[in-house]
């Protein structure tokens, strides 16, 4: 049966200028987040997006609204100190700077550090580190120091972390953005084998298009607002609004809409993989003169 | 390279933690040269090296053995005089946004130059000319920099560097995080900087779609050496060694080969939609002039 396991609705959030005033960021949102799936969030830098993250996980509270996460209503006024680090374990958030986020001086130690905290038997937190480094293929790097560690490496770490806490949900907020392309690409397997595999639903707020594509759904916030919602298809297929956000489309979406408006190809309305654009430009090809 | 390198690592080895059960080389005898008054895109996967060198370039590390010159100079030939380089070579960390610190956009651009020891008025053209490259509109010189968007910080960080009007600019990931219309921004100014000052810069990304369009050289690290140097297509052509050294080419690159495989006669090399538009309109052009001769 679906079920969501965030509900927000008409979420506001302001920050303060110095003066006191308002500066609206989010801006009377709603949606639905279903448990276990894969949603990638894209909008340009000041969008709102990772106020956004910030909200789902309690570290802002919004202005006003209604926002359930977990089945809890993080709105109640008595809402206690308990439901709130509850919440945080299950909806983990892995944040764009590896270096502000370890906190240990070996790797195993740092990805320990959560179940430590949650009071885990000291076996099942050895099987969970294990497990979790495994699961971001740094095994071989637990006994080293993370300053030793590359960025991306670091990266891996932070993720490895999160995962040992065992969370409903992993919020990314631009996790992959300092990584290398096959850093990158570990990454976004490792990201997606927790979906598939373990059912973790996973938010996933990133500038590369490429990645947005491997997601069931991918929201475009705008200017604090929802501008697009749907598979990748659908949202694909706004070339034109997604370039006036400050966005884009991946390099074959470009190319075929471009072939398709301005030079009069019949292809189909968005073509997200390079697979399928080899197919339709190759049967074009073929009928020419035929 | 034929020409004298405007600033070269010659046999460089590096060591981190010396003396510690730690101590680990980050670089080994590495020989390696900038062309001067290009943008040379430096690639490499995570952990290659790139910002150790970009760190060598400008003397905040000195190299274990080996040495680093700037037109055949060797820089810690006098160490007392490393300030010096530091000034003649600007290097901008990633994520720099993290390093404002003066209470206005303004005095934090000018930071750098007031410590040149250069005039009231030749900072204050410096400022304005800087922030013209990265698109910083004095509207909000007076603001702290604080108040800004993380965009925005890059861009005054970055500025901050421009200012001191360099002779060699190091950026390490500029556009690191940023969405494709800053991405854009960002690499264009430094690219109209460059086309300016006529001065060397050196970009490290791991972008091979951003390099490809804005550096007019690509060195790619491997280890900590070069395994491919030369311009867009000639490094582009080597695909597996690319796939091996944790990079990979732009979507588009691997498209247009992919088409090629299934039969339709596009020329590779192609590494912007722009030039994929092209060629794929050259071939069906040709195939339905060709059709129309051929035609019984």
């Amino acid at each position: 049966m679906k079920e969501n396991i965030i509900q927000a609705k008409n979420l506001c959030f302001s920050y303060k200028n110095e003066d006191g005033a308002p500066l609206p960021v989010i801006k009377n949102l709603t949606f639905d987040i279903e448990r276990g799936s894969f949603v990638s969030i894209l909008g340009h830098n000041g969008s709102g997006k990772s106020t956004l993250a910030k909200l789902l996980n309690l570290v802002l509270t919004p202005d006003s609204g209604e926002l359930t996460v977990g089945g809890i209503d993080v709105m109640r006024e008595d809402l206690s100190e308990e439901d709130i680090y509850n919440l945080r374990r299950r909806i983990g958030m892995v944040f764009q700077n590896p270096d502000n986020q370890l906190v240990a001086t070996i790797v195993e130690e740092d990805i320990a550090f959560g179940p430590e905290n949650l009071g885990i038997e000291p076996e099942e937190i050895r099987r969970r580190v294990d497990d979790a480094l495994a699961a971001v293929n740094m095994s071989e790097f637990a006994r080293h120091s993370p300053h030793q560690l590359s960025g991306g490496q670091k990266q891996r770490v932070a993720i490895a972390g999160i995962i040992a806490m065992l969370p409903d949900c992993i919020i990314f907020d631009e996790s992959t953005a300092m990584l290398d392309p096959i850093g990158r690409a570990e990454v976004m397997d490792t990201i997606e084998g927790l979906n598939r595999e373990r059912g973790i639903t996973v938010l996933h707020i990133t500038h590369y298009m490429d990645e947005a594509v491997r997601a069931d759904r991918v929201m475009v916030v705008d200017h604090g607002e929802i501008l697009l919602d749907g598979t990748p298809e659908a949202v694909f297929s706004h070339v034109e609004q997604l370039k006036a956000a400050g966005l884009d489309v991946p390099q074959v979406t470009a190319l075929t809409h471009r072939l398709k408006t301005e030079a009069g190809f019949d292809l189909p309305e968005t073509l997200l993989h390079s697979a399928d654009a080899v197919e339709a430009l190759k049967a074009l090809y073929d009928q020419i003169g035929g | 390279m034929e020409n004298t390198p405007k600033i070269s690592l010659e046999n460089v080895t590096y060591r981190y933690s010396i003396g510690t059960p730690f101590e680990k080389a980050a670089l080994r005898d590495v020989t390696l040269g900038f062309e001067g008054g290009i943008i040379t895109g430096l690639m490499g996967h995570t952990g290659s090296g790139k910002s150790t060198i970009a760190q060598l370039l400008n003397g905040l590390l000195k190299p274990t053995e080996g040495c680093v010159k700037i037109d055949g100079k060797d820089i810690w030939e006098d160490p007392k005089k490393i300030g010096a380089v530091r000034f003649r070579v600007g290097l901008v960390f990633q994520y720099p946004e993290y390093q404002l610190f003066e209470e206005s956009v303004e005095r934090d651009i000018a930071y750098g130059p007031r410590n040149m020891g250069l005039d009231e008025e030749e900072i204050r053209r410096r400022v304005i000319d800087a922030a013209r490259f990265t698109g910083i509109s004095p509207e909000i010189f007076a603001k702290s920099p604080f108040e800004l968007s993380g965009g925005q910080k890059r861009r005054v960080a970055i500025a901050g560097v421009m200012a001191m009007d360099p002779e060699i600019l190091v950026l390490d990931e500029p556009a690191a995080g940023l969405d494709p219309k800053g991405r854009a921004e960002i690499l264009g100014g430094i690219r109209a900087y460059q086309r300016e000052k006529k001065n060397t810069i050196i970009i490290i990304s791991h972008s091979m779609e951003d390099m490809a369009m804005y550096a007019d050289k690509l060195m790619v690290l491997d280890h900590g050496r070069v395994s491919r140097y030369g311009d867009a297509h000639e490094v582009f052509a080597h695909a597996e060694e690319l796939k091996s050294v944790g990079l990979s080419r732009p979507q588009i690159t691997k498209f247009i080969m992919e088409l090629q495989k299934a039969g339709v006669p596009v020329e590779g090399g192609i590494y912007s939609v722009e030039d994929a538009y092209n060629e794929v309109l050259r071939v069906f052009a040709e195939k339905k002039k060709g059709g129309a001769v051929n035609a019984p």
